[in-house]
C-alpha cells in the first residue's frame, strides 16, 4: 500500500516525473555501471576459464622438437648474421638490421632448401605522408595426408612490436619449418610467414591473402585453404627467456577464440612449466586491484582498437590468433618456444571446424579468470541506457509538461498537475480525442532540432577527414586548432541559432533530446560490438545528460553566466581532442606519434574507432556545448 | 520289458551329465552388434573400444559373417594419425586393432540411427548385402555393445542425431518378437550408461552399463604421441578381464566372474548390471559362461538336433519314433531274410556264436526274439533318448522362460 501511494504521489507531480525523476534514474543508471564493472574482478562475478572445444586436446602430444634441432636452430641464426654483418657498414658497433633484399633471399633459401613452395610479396602504404614498404616472404608446407582446405599461420616478424630485431624468431620459426616438414600427420597447410614488420606486413598479406587487397599490395602468388588459426612468435633477444607474454588484443577490440588463449596458456604453463602474463602484467598476485588492472588494460587496448601485433590483422577476417612474446631473464631456452609453438600447432591441428565453442566478447583479468559479455555487458549497456532514458524523457516532457513556463508558476502548477493526473487516468475509458482536447499536449516543432542534429554528425566528417589525412608533422597544430575551434563552434552556433531563429524553450529540449537518443542508441549497440570503446565514450559523455540551457527566466543573469561558464569549462576538458592530449600525457606518448598511428590504424588496419569519435561522441558533445552556449545568448 | 528301462537307468547318469554341461548352451549361434557412435579425431578411443571388442570376440571363434561393426569415422587412414593405418588401444602399441583381417559393415555417415534399428529389426531392403544384415535367429545369442557420447537415456550419433532409451527398448522388444534373438547381452561404454538400459522390457536380456546416472565415463590413457585418449576405463577394464581371463572360447568363466570383477575405484564410476529381464534373474544369468556372448558355439552334435525351433521339438520327438518303427521294420525285413539263409544252420552254433548272431538266430522263430532286437539297438536308442530328453528338458526350460 505503501508503494501503491508512493507511485499516486509521483503521478501527481509532474515536475518531479518529467525533470527530477530521468535525471535521478539517468545518475543511477552511470553510477551502477561503473559499479557493475568494478564488481566484475570479485570471485563471485567471474568465471575460471576453461577449454569448450573437445577437438583441441593441448598439452596431450609429446612435443620432440629438442636435441638435435638445436644444431639446426644455431645454424640458420649464423647463416641469418652472416647476412646482416654483410650489409653492415664497415666500422659500425650496431648490425643494420634492416630487412634488405638479402636477407629476404637468405630466408628463401633456407626454406626452399626445406623443400617448402615459396613466394614474396610486395606491398606499399601510404598514411599521413609517411610510406610503410616491404616484402613478406612465406612458404607452405602442404599437409601430406590432408586436404588442402584448411591451414595455419605461423608469422615471425623480422622486427617485433617494439621495432626491436626478432632474429631468434625468425631463427625458430626457420627451424620449426624444417621440423614440421617431416611430420606426417598434418591435417592442415601450415603457412609460415616472414613479414618485415610487425605493422603493415601482416596486414597485407592477409588481405591478399583474401583478395581484399588495395591497389598499391601485390596479390598472393601462392595460396592454401581457410586459415584456422595464427601463431606469432617474438623472441627479441639472444639470452634465456622467463615467460611468455600473450598478446590477444585484435583490430577494432574485436578477439580471439578464448579457446586459442586457453589452449596457450594450458600448453605453456601446464605442459611446458612455462610462466605466462597478459597486459604486460609482470607481478600478477591474483588480488583485486591486480585484477581490476588486467581488465582496465585489456579495455583501453581494446577502446582504442589498434593493432596490437601481427595478430591484430587477423582478427577481422574471423581468424584466431595470438602473439607469443618471450619475456625476461630465467632459464627457457628457444627449444622450449619451439616445444610450445609445436604443441600449440598440434592443438590447432586436431581442429575439425573453426574455433567456436568458447567466448569472442571476454575480458581477460588473470591467465585464468574471465568475465563474458553476458556478464559484463550489462555495464555499459546501463551507461548507454542513461542518455535514452534521458532522450525519452525529454521528448515526453516536450509533449506533455510544458516545464519551464509552469515551474515559475507554482500555484498553476498544482492546478495543471491535478488535471494532468485526472486524465491520465481517464485516458483509458476516454477516446484519445478528447483527451487530447482538455489534456495541454503540446505541438512539437522539430525542424530546428532535427537539422541542428544530424547537421552536426554530418559536420563530425570534417576533421574525420583532416585527422586521417593531413601529413602526420601537422598534427599537433590540427590538435590546438580543433580544440580552439570546439570552443568557437558551440558559442558561434548558439548565438546565430538564437539571434537569427530565436528558438522556443521547448526547442531545446528537443536537440538534447535527439541528440541524446542517437548517442544513447549508437553506444548500446556499440557496447556489443566494442565494450570498452562504448563504456569509455558512455563515461566521457555522460555529463551531457545533465547540462541544459538555464532558464533564463529562471535564473537570474549573473548566476547564469557562472553557471554556463563553469559548464562549458568542464564540457570543454571533456572535449576529443582535449582528452586525446590528456591521454598522451597520461601515457607519456607524443600527440604526433599517436594520431600518426591512428590515421596508419585508418588506412591500414581499418580502424573504426575516429568514426566513433567524430561522428558520434564529437556531434553530441558540440550539441550539449551549443546547449550552455544558449543560456548565455538568449534572453 | 524290464530291460529298457534297465537300460535307461544305466545311460541316466550319462544323461544328467550331458543335461548339465548343455543346459548353458542352449543357443545355436553367435552374433555381435558392435557400435562406435562418434565420428571426429578425438573420439579416437570410441573407436578402439570397439575395436577391441572386435578382436576379442573374434578371438574367441565369432566369424566376421557374424559380426556387424559400425565405425562413423576412420581414425586409421585420418591425416592427423602419427602412426597411419593403424589404431591402438594401449599406449604401448602393441597390437594394431585395425591390422590386415577387418571388416566394416557399416561405416562413416551409414552409422545412422534409423541403419541401427533397421539392422537389429531386420527392417532392411531386399537389395542390401548380407554383410550388413544381423542374420539371427531364435537360437542366436547376440551380443550388442555400443560406445559413444550419451546422456540420460540417450546415446549420441555421429553429433547429430541420438537414439533414446526407449527407441533401444522397441528395437530389442521387436527383436524378441522376431524371434532374432535367444539371449541378449547389452553392454554400453557411455557417460550415464546405464540409463540406457532401463527401459528394456523383453525377456532374456542381460543389460550391463559402465556409468550411472549423472555420471560420466571417463577415459584411461592417453597415448601421447597419437595424442589422444585411446581407450575408455569401464571398456579397458572388461578387456583386461577378457583377454587375461577368458583365453579361449572353452573357458568356463561366467558373466558373473565378469561382472564381479568390475572395481569402482579403478572404473571411477559405478557400473550396472541388470538382471531382472533375464529367466531366473541373477542367479541363472550368472551362470551363462563369458563365451556363450563372446565365444561361437562350437558343438556341432549338438547344433544339429537342435536345428529346428525350441517349439517344434514335439515334431522331433515323432520324427524320432517314426524313424526307430521305420528301423525295426527295416530290421525285421533284414532278419527275417538273414533266417531264411539260417534255417539250415545247426540249433547248437546259437550258443557258439556271439550275442549279434544269438539275436538274429533267435528272432526267426518266435516272438522272444524282440526282446534280443532290443537289446541289441539299446545303446542306440537310448542315445538317441538321451538326446529327446535333453532337449525336452531344455524346451521346458526356455518354454517356460518364453
Amino acid at each position: 500500500m505503501a508503494l501503491k501511494s508512493a507511485i499516486r504521489k509521483v503521478r501527481s507531480n509532474p515536475h518531479f516525473l518529467f525533470v527530477h525523476l530521468p535525471h535521478i534514474l539517468s545518475f543511477i543508471c552511470i553510477v551502477a555501471g561503473v559499479v557493475w564493472l568494478l564488481l566484475l574482478p570479485l570471485n563471485d562475478y567471474s568465471r575460471q576459464t576453461y577449454i569448450s572445444e573437445n577437438a583441441l586436446l593441448p598439452g596431450q602430444v609429446h612435443a620432440y622438437f629438442s636435441g638435435s634441432e638445436q644444431h639446426i636452430f644455431r645454424g640458420y641464426k649464423k647463416e641469418l648474421e652472416g647476412v646482416l654483418e654483410g650489409q653492415t657498414a664497415e666500422g659500425q658497433e650496431a648490425w643494420n638490421d634492416a630487412f634488405t633484399p638479402a636477407v629476404s633471399d637468405k630466408i628463401q633459401s633456407i626454406l626452399k632448401a626445406t623443400g617448402l613452395k615459396v613466394a614474396t610479396q610486395n606491398y606499399e602504404y601510404t598514411s599521413s605522408g609517411i610510406t610503410h614498404q616491404g616484402q613478406n616472404v612465406y612458404a607452405i608446407i602442404q599437409a601430406p595426408r590432408g586436404d588442402a582446405t584448411e591451414a595455419i599461420v605461423l608469422v615471425a616478424a623480422w622486427k617485433t612490436v617494439e621495432d626491436e630485431l626478432n632474429l631468434n624468431g625468425v631463427t625458430l620459426a626457420l627451424t620449426l619449418a624444417r621440423y614440421f616438414k617431416r611430420w606426417s600427420l598434418w591435417s592442415k597447410d601450415i603457412i609460415f610467414l616472414f613479414p618485415p614488420d610487425s605493422k603493415a606486413g601482416t596486414q597485407a598479406w592477409i588481405d591478399a591473402y583474401h583478395d581484399m587487397q588495395p591497389a598499391f599490395v601485390q596479390p598472393l602468388p601462392l595460396k592454401s585453404g581457410a586459415l584456422q588459426g595464427g601463431l606469432v612468435i617474438e623472441y627479441p633477444f639472444d639470452h634465456r627467456f622467463e615467460s611468455l607474454h600473450i598478446l590477444y588484443d585484435g583490430v577494432n577490440g574485436q578477439l580471439p577464440n578464448l579457446d586459442l588463449f586457453n589452449t596457450a596458456i594450458s600448453i605453456t604453463g601446464g605442459q611446458m612449466g612455462i610462466g605466462t602474463n597478459l597486459q604486460e602484467m609482470w607481478d600478477h598476485d591474483d588480488s583485486y586491484e591486480m585484477r581490476l588492472q588486467t581488465i582496465m588494460r585489456g579495455m583501453v587496448k581494446q577502446g582504442f582498437g589498434y593493432a596490437t601485433g601481427p595478430h591484430s590483422s587477423f582478427m577481422p577476417y574471423h581468424i584466431d590468433a595470438i602473439t607469443l612474446q618471450t619475456k625476461g631473464e630465467g632459464w627457457q631456452d628457444e627449444m622450449a618456444l619451439g616445444r610450445t609453438v609445436e604443441s600449440l600447432c598440434r592443438s590447432l591441428n586436431n581442429l575439425l571446424e573453426h574455433l567456436h565453442q568458447s567466448f569472442f566478447f571476454y575480458l581477460l583479468m588473470q591467465t585464468n579468470r574471465f568475465v563474458s559479455i553476458g556478464t559484463y555487458l550489462p555495464s555499459a549497456m546501463l551507461i548507454a541506457g542513461n542518455f535514452t532514458i534521458m532522450a525519452i524523457a525529454l521528448w515526453l516532457r516536450t509533449g506533455y509538461y510544458p516545464g519551464s513556463q509552469q515551474a515559475s508558476k507554482p500555484t498553476e502548477e498544482q492546478v495543471t498537475t491535478t488535471t494532468t493526473t485526472t486524465e491520465k487516468h481517464d485516458d483509458k475509458q476516454a477516446p484519445p480525442a478528447k483527451a487530447d482536447a482538455s489534456n495541454n499536449i503540446i505541438e512539437r516543432q522539430l525542424a530546428l532540432p532535427l537539422t541542428l542534429v544530424v547537421s552536426l554528425h554530418l559536420l563530425g566528417l570534417i576533421p574525420l577527414y583532416i585527422f586521417n589525412n593531413i601529413p602526420h608533422q601537422y598534427y599537433p597544430t590540427a590538435t590546438y586548432t580543433s580544440i580552439l575551434a570546439n570552443f568557437i563552434l558551440p558559442l558561434l552556433l548558439s548565438a546565430t541559432l538564437s539571434h537569427t531563429l530565436t528558438p522556443h524553450p521547448q526547442q531545446y529540449h528537443l536537440i538534447k533530446s535527439f541528440s541524446l537518443l542517437i548517442l544513447g542508441l549508437f553506444l548500446s549497440t556499440l557496447a556489443t560490438l566494442n565494450f570498452s570503446l562504448s563504456f569509455m565514450v558512455g563515461l566521457l559523455c555522460a555529463p551531457l545528460s545533465f547540462i541544459h540551457r538555464i532558464n533564463p527566466q529562471t535564473t537570474s543573469r549573473p548566476l547564469r553566466y557562472i553557471l554556463s561558464t563553469l559548464a562549458l569549462a568542464l564540457l570543454n576538458v571533456l572535449s576529443p581532442p582535449v582528452v586525446l592530449l590528456a591521454v598522451c600525457w597520461y601515457f607519456g606518448a607524443d600527440v604526433e606519434t599517436v594520431l600518426t598511428q591512428a590515421a596508419f590504424g585508418w588506412d591500414v588496419w581499418g580502424v573504426w574507432t575516429q568514426v566513433v569519435v567524430w561522428c558520434v561522441w564529437w556531434p553530441a558533445w558540440v550539441a550539449g556545448c551549443a546547449l550552455v552556449g544558449f543560456s548565455l545568448f538568449s534572453s | 520289458m524290464l530291460t529298457p528301462y534297465s537300460g535307461l537307468l544305466r545311460v541316466l547318469p550319462l544323461l544328467l551329465l550331458a543335461l548339465t554341461a548343455t543346459v548353458s548352451s542352449e543357443h545355436t549361434s553367435n552374433w555381435a552388434v558392435l557400435v562406435s557412435t562418434s565420428r571426429f579425431w578425438f573420439n579416437y578411443r570410441h573407436l578402439a573400444n570397439v575395436l577391441s571388442l572386435y578382436r576379442t570376440v573374434k578371438r574367441l571363434g565369432i566369424p566376421d559373417s557374424q559380426i556387424i561393426l559400425m565405425l562413423p569415422d576412420d581414425m586409421a587412414c585420418n591425416p592427423r594419425n602419427a602412426f597411419p593405418g593403424t589404431v591402438y588401444s594401449n599406449a604401448d602399441r602393441a597390437v594394431d586393432l585395425y591390422g590386415d583381417n577387418i571388416e566394416v559393415d557399416y561405416r562413416g555417415y551409414e552409422v545412422t540411427v534409423e541403419n541401427f534399428i533397421r539392422l537389429l529389426t531386420d527392417r532392411l531392403d531386399e537389395d542390401v548385402p548380407r554383410s550388413k544384415r544381423l542374420g539371427s535367429d531364435a537360437g542366436s545369442n547376440v551380443l550388442v555393445y555400443m560406445t559413444g557420447h550419451g546422456g540420460d537415456q540417450f546415446l549420441k550419433f555421429q553429433d547429430s542425431e541420438e537414439i533414446g532409451a526407449w527407441d533401444l527398448a522397441d528395437a530389442f522388444g521387436q527383436m524378441w518378437e522376431k524371434k532374432r534373438y535367444h539371449e541378449l547381452l547389452f553392454m554400453i561404454d557411455t557417460c550415464q550408461a546405464n540409463t540406457m538400459y532401463t527401459h528394456f522390457y523383453s525377456p532374456n536380456i542381460i543389460a550391463t552399463g559402465s556409468s550411472e546416472l549423472d555420471q560420466s565415463s571417463y577415459s584411461h590413457h592417453a597415448d601421447n604421441d597419437v595424442g589422444v585418449a585411446v581407450i575408455d576405463r569401464w571398456t579397458y577394464y572388461v578387456l583386461e578381464f577378457l583377454e587375461t581371463q577368458v583365453t579361449s572360447a572353452n573357458s568356463k568363466l561366467t558373466l558373473g566372474d565378469l561382472f564381479d570383477s568390475y572395481d569402482e575405484s579403478k572404473i571411477h564410476s559405478q557400473p550396472g548390471v541388470r538382471w531382472d529381464l533375464f529367466p531366473g534373474g541373477e542367479q541363472e544369468g550368472r551362470l551363462r559362461t563369458v563365451a556363450d556372448f563372446f565365444g561361437n558355439v562350437q558343438n556341432v552334435e549338438v547344433e544339429n538336433v537342435n536345428a529346428t525351433e525350441p517349439g517344434s521339438l514335439q515334431e522331433d520327438l515323432i520324427e524320432i519314433a517314426r524313424l526307430v518303427n521305420k528301423w525295426r521294420a527295416r530290421d525285421q525285413a533284414y532278419l527275417a531274410r538273414q533266417n531264411e539263409s539260417l534255417v539250415s544252420k545247426d540249433a547248437s552254433a546259437h550258443e557258439e556264436s556271439s550275442p549279434h548272431y544269438t539275436v538274429r538266430t533267435k528272432v526267426g522263430p518266435a516272438k522272444m526274439s524282440e526282446e534280443s532286437t532290443w537289446q541289441k539297438r539299446l545303446v542306440g536308442v537310448s542315445v538317441l533318448g538321451a538326446c529327446a530328453a535333453v532337449w525336452l528338458t531344455g524346451s521346458i526350460l526356455g518354454g517356460t522362460s518364453a
